[in-house]
């Protein structure tokens, strides 16, 4: 997959998901930048993701994400 | 004669292991109103186990008029229910408010709130005048404390149950008839099919015990709001969390 066209992707869920159309997003982007991103959001916006690429995280996939690289990471790791 | 037991929800999980639980304990003699929707054929084992014992209904609860239908039939050919037990949901949707489903939200208002209101106001004042009945609600433990985020709908369904079960509680407790609920935390069922797997985890996890709750963790304290010896508990929320809501 295409990482810039995947970061844009996931931009638009993290902006779907905050009502913040405003977001943008790059690989060191992490839960300090983003205000309402919590434990719960988090797990919505995992949700979405994987919904979108037809994926299933389990918690030990999910809990070291520490930034949006790491998320993409994941995402293309799953998706390989 | 024995206790008639009035379940709505009765084909799911919880609902199983209640009649099981309940007719293993009970006489020969007492009788299960058993209402699904579509799913009937969970029930077949028990009916096979407790032969003559349980009536089966397909009613759709979110239908007022199936709704009375259903209950007529009832009151023309079987004594009045000793024991309602009110189970049903739709499935928990989470979703943003800004995506809040005024349609969805409707009908699992009906199935809940005024499917219940309608079956209290057939048989509870028939409960009264007997001195004697039992009423059980299925909440949440979302009702407890702050609910988490995203399940607006679901709270607000269980919360009009929930204030519905508070008010008959104080109608009908010079009567003997008593009106409780159990609040569970989340609990792993065929309920939970449009839940992700992330959030059931989650929840594990976050939990005190280190699980979700199971049907055989919540069946037993339904069985005792039910019996004789809880008739002097009325209008009560037990929670049945694990520790995760108190």
């Amino acid at each position: 997959m295409n990482p810039e066209q995947l970061l844009q992707e996931v931009q638009e869920i993290f902006r779907d998901n905050f009502d913040d159309e405003t977001i943008v997003l790059t690989r060191q982007t992490n839960a300090e930048d983003i205000e309402d991103w919590d434990s719960l959001e988090q797990i919505n916006l995992l949700t979405a993701i994987e919904k979108k690429y037809g994926l299933k995280f389990n918690l030990a996939d999910v809990r070291g994400l520490q930034d949006v690289g790491d998320l993409l990471d994941l995402v293309v790791r799953l998706t390989a | 004669m024995g206790n008639v037991y009035f379940i709505t929800g009765a084909s799911s999980d919880v609902g199983c292991l209640l009649i099981d639980r309940l007719l293993t304990a009970g006489s020969k003699e007492d009788i299960v109103v058993a209402q699904g929707y579509g799913d009937l054929s969970h029930l077949a084992p028990l009916c096979a186990k407790f032969k003559g014992q349980i009536r089966t209904y397909d009613v759709d609860l979110a239908d007022p008029a199936a709704v009375n239908l259903f209950l007529t039939n009832v009151q023309q050919t079987l004594p009045t229910p000793t024991h309602i037990v009110h189970l049903p949901a739709l499935r928990v949707v989470n979703t943003k408010f800004k995506n809040f489903d005024e349609a969805r939200f409707a009908l699992d208002m009906q199935v809940q709130a005024g499917a219940a209101t309608a079956i209290c106001k057939q048989f509870l004042p028939k409960m009264a005048k007997a001195k004697n009945g039992r009423v059980l609600f299925m909440l949440t433990s979302y009702v407890l404390g702050v609910p988490p985020k995203n399940t607006a709908a679901y709270v607000m369904a269980k919360e009009a149950l929930h204030g519905l079960a508070k008010s008959l509680a104080a109608d009908y407790a010079a009567s003997g008839v008593t009106v409780n609920c159990v609040a569970p935390s989340m609990m792993e069922t065929k309920f939970l099919t449009d839940t992700p797997d992330l959030i059931v985890q989650a929840a594990a996890e976050a939990n005190p015990m280190g699980r979700n709750a199971t049907p055989a963790d919540v069946v037993p304290a339904m069985a005792f709001l039910l019996s004789e010896e809880a008739r002097f508990i009325t209008g009560i929320t037990l929670p049945i969390t694990g520790g995760s809501a108190v």
